[in-house]
């Protein structure tokens, strides 16, 4: 395997990761799992946007990374 | 591949098991607890409504099984009356609604369980049972109408005696007149929002259409006659558990009504109704489970998903990456055990799939008016437009955390469609742009923070720390993204 299909499948394995991460954070904080909202000192009110951000970040970077992953 | 050819040998009883076995799930049975402390008494009347909503939907699903005769659905009913993006978006909502549904099946089976064996952990036993059961269909399922009619009668023989029983200790011991505080019409809206979930999986049997004899009359009947016995046994079991228990305590029970049992049973009628639930959840989550792999095979083999999700497994012969991948996303949701916030977000699939199978028999009767159809849906178009209206008014009434996460799942589907339809180079350089600005955004957060310019209030230094590592890595991982999807060359 070439030096960039490595570098790509590498890069595109951990930017999945990096969103899978994000969107599975960003549940366990809006629902307070293990306490988080309060360790991260984030308020209720503003939890709905932190729900959206993280998700929508997380999307985007996974479909990115599967992208680099499957590079023909 | 070929579509198998079935036979046709379900008659009228086999075929109506189907749409009620399709619908008996364990988790049913605990979510009647939650909305009892929703509505109060009215969850009687909200039970009965819910299921003359279902049915309304019911009809058109009849009309397109009966017009339809192929293998698949509803995603096949809007691949025939509109194709494109709205089939696809009807695939995608099918294989969600399954995938939240098998997860809502393994928590109800780990809840009626946790009555018996109080030590269990909710989550872990819902997940272990999605493994399983996955597995089960990765190795191949004989799956019979016959073994369905087996699981349904039983359940219903379990039913019928919880109900009787239940109602015998109802006469011989009056309830003591509870004080009724009256709950508003959001909160029956919203109690009807949570419960329509009672009647989902009966569109089992149009679903069947090819293996019914006689479909233009056998499915029409089987339709109304699974709808009406389904109506008279949920609204028969509230009925029964609310003069056993007021609401309010129902809704502080894992499994409501094996604590019903238990008051008017004894400890032996809470272990009936308890094995006779967990069959229905064991049963519910393997169906689900079956159905949302052969939904990703079937939009796979459409091309609207990669190919290796059509993969058949050589030894097994069962589409086994598409089982992995729908048991990965069912252990997720399983692993959260929570009740009401997968309820809901099966409910939301369901109510996109019922509004474009409504909008699906409105379009097929202007564009094919010559179609045949031994089955039309009675007052056309009352019944499919206030199936529509029913559907889009309950959506109003949905968690709106689950909103969210609908809309997110529509911009979802919207990106995965244009990413099979539109040019992967293209898509590539887009989403390159995409990395590079998530890149910009994350390392610019880490500089903010790094100098102090914006502070994370409440937060121990070591914790800020970390943050702005994470931070430092993510843009990093990011840019470079960024700048490998760019660089792709165009073949």
């Amino acid at each position: 395997m070439e030096t960039k299909t490595i570098l790509s499948k590498t890069i595109g394995v951990m930017q999945t990761g990096i969103g899978v991460v994000a969107m599975i954070f960003a549940f366990l904080a809006f629902y307070d799992i293990f306490g988080i909202q309060t360790v991260l000192g984030i308020s209720s009110e503003s939890i709905g946007l932190y729900l959206w951000v993280f998700v929508i970040f997380g999307l985007l970077s996974s479909i990115s990374g599967l992208f680099l992953f499957y590079e023909r | 591949m070929d579509e198998p050819h079935l036979k046709r040998d379900l008659g009228l009883i086999r075929t109506t098991m189907l749409g009620i076995g399709g619908t008996l799930s364990a988790a049913n049975f605990v979510i009647i607890g939650e909305a009892a402390g929703m509505a109060g008494y009215a969850i009687v009347p909200i039970v009965v409504i819910c299921g003359l909503l279902s049915l309304l939907t019911m009809f058109s699903y009849a009309e397109l099984g009966t017009a339809i005769p192929l293998a698949g659905g509803e995603y096949t009913f809007a691949k025939v009356a509109y194709g494109g993006f709205t089939s696809f978006l009807t695939g995608w909502f099918e294989w969600l609604s399954n995938m939240f549904y098998a997860a809502l099946s393994a928590i109800g089976f780990a809840y009626v369980l946790s009555f018996l064996l109080p030590q269990i952990n909710i989550e872990l036993t819902a997940v272990v049972l999605v493994i399983v059961f996955s597995i089960v269909n990765l190795r191949g399922t004989k799956e019979t109408a016959t073994a369905e009619t087996i699981i349904t009668v039983t359940v219903l023989a379990v039913l019928t005696i919880f109900i009787i029983g239940a109602w015998s200790f109802v006469s011989g011991n009056p309830a003591t007149p509870q004080s009724v505080s009256l709950v508003g019409p959001l909160g029956i809206f919203a109690a009807t929002a949570y419960l329509f979930e009672l009647y989902l999986g009966a569109e089992a049997v149009a679903a069947a259409q090819a293996e019914v004899k006689n479909p233009g009359r056998t499915i029409p009947l089987a339709i109304i006659l699974s709808a009406v016995v389904l109506i008279a046994l949920y609204t028969s079991v509230v009925v029964v558990a609310v003069n056993i228990a007021s609401p309010q305590v129902l809704s502080e029970q894992s499994s409501p009504i094996a604590f019903v049992a238990q008051q008017a049973l004894g400890p032996a009628g809470a272990i009936l109704i308890t094995i006779g639930l967990a069959i229905a959840g064991l049963a519910a989550t393997n169906e689900a489970i079956l159905a949302q792999s052969r939904v990703l095979y079937a939009m796979s083999r459409d091309g609207y998903l990669p190919k290796a999700l059509c993969k058949v497994h050589k030894r097994f012969c069962t589409p086994h990456v598409a089982i992995i991948v729908s048991a990965i996303f069912t252990m997720i949701f399983a692993a959260t055990g929570l009740v009401n916030f997968v309820v809901y977000a099966v409910n939301f699939g369901f109510i996109v799939g019922f509004s474009i199978v409504n909008m699906s028999v409105i379009r097929l009767r202007k564009i094919a008016p010559h179609l045949k159809r031994p089955f039309k849906a009675p007052l056309y178009p009352l019944t499919p437009i206030a199936g529509i209206a029913a559907s889009i008014f309950l959506s109003l009434f949905i968690e709106p955390s689950v909103l969210i996460l609908g809309v997110e799942l529509i911009i979802v589907a919207l990106l995965v469609y244009y990413i099979r339809m539109v040019g992967h180079h293209r898509m590539r350089i887009a989403f390159g742009g995409i990395s590079l600005g998530l890149g910009a955004f994350a390392a610019f957060s880490a500089y903010l923070l790094g100098t102090n310019s914006i502070v994370l209030q409440g937060i121990s230094s070591e914790v800020t720390t970390l943050v702005l590592y994470v931070l430092f890595f993510v843009s990093i991982v990011q840019i470079l993204a960024g700048v490998l999807n760019m660089i792709v060359p165009d073949r």
